[in-house]
């Protein structure tokens, strides 16, 4: 049986390989896009697609882990689950700020304009909005903001597949959710070797944050106990 | 070509960005944990 400290040295140097691995994969990332073929009516700009939607997937990922914490924090309790919410949130406002900026990018070259009120669009921006209200409520919500925030999490998860499915039931400027599977055999390699990139940056990214607010945990309780031992001590 | 190079940018620099402001959290979480062991050191 490992020990904790071999156990601990051995998720860092697990956590090291994963982060230099990624960094690695973002920087192949662009090569092998740039090495994709164009293309025919978008030209250079559609490869913002390659970024573009693993940053929204792991949006929606992270909205999905988020609400699982918040579920086993709201009905077991569970400050793991939590703190693994929180880090999920947070993580789901950097991608979403990734979506939203990278997104009108594409849509400036592609249809003309920043900005449609177009479903998906407003779905996905509704989405990002109450993650940062999940943040705020935690932030500013009182003694139980804690529970509001993860009672708001459940209404952003339920978001999610309105989000995911709103391209095939109110057709827009958006492209649907076949594009994926109808993308060309020499776009295929880049997209999914850039969205196995950005998953691992996404696990990478969370287990770093859960590990900050494991020791943020750990600190509060310590710091307690030696104000509670000063009180007692003459 | 600016589109695509300020869209990967961006996303380079939010995750750069977002890393920093961990970085900055640790950081305060070993000054916290220094003052406490001071505090020990103090009290025993």
């Amino acid at each position: 049986m490992l020990s904790p400290m071999s156990s601990r040295r051995n998720s860092s140097t697990a956590f090291i390989v994963g982060l230099l691995l990624t960094m690695l994969g973002f920087f192949v990332v662009p090569l092998l896009v740039a090495m994709a073929p164009l293309e025919r009516t978008m030209g250079l700009v559609q490869k913002i697609f390659y970024f573009h939607v693993p940053c929204a997937w792991l949006l929606m990922l992270s909205t999905f882990v988020c609400a699982a914490g918040s579920l086993a924090y709201l009905f077991r309790g569970s400050e793991r689950g939590d703190r693994l919410a929180l880090c999920s949130a947070e993580l789901g406002v950097l991608f979403g700020l990734c979506v939203m900026v990278t997104g009108p990018l594409w849509a400036r070259a592609a249809w003309g304009a920043f900005w449609t009120w177009d479903v998906r669009l407003t779905s996905s921006l509704l989405l990002w909005l109450m993650l940062i209200a999940y943040g705020l409520a935690r932030r500013y919500g009182g003694a139980n903001g804690r529970r509001l925030a993860a009672a708001m999490a459940l209404f952003a998860a339920a978001d999610v597949p309105l989000v995911y499915l709103s391209v095939n039931i109110w057709r827009g400027l958006h492209p649907t959710t076949k594009v994926v599977s109808s993308l060309a055999p020499g776009m295929r390699t880049p997209f999914f070797f850039s969205l196995a990139i950005f998953s691992a940056l996404w696990g990478v990214l969370l287990a770093l944050r859960m590990r900050v607010e494991g020791a943020q945990a750990q600190l509060v309780e310590l710091a307690l106990t030696v104000e509670d031992a000063e009180e007692k001590s003459p | 070509m600016i589109y695509v190079a300020l869209a990967y940018g961006f996303i380079w620099g939010a995750v750069f960005t977002y890393v920093l402001l961990v970085g900055r959290r640790v950081a305060r979480i070993n000054a916290e944990i220094e003052d406490l062991r001071r505090r020990v050191k103090l009290g025993s």
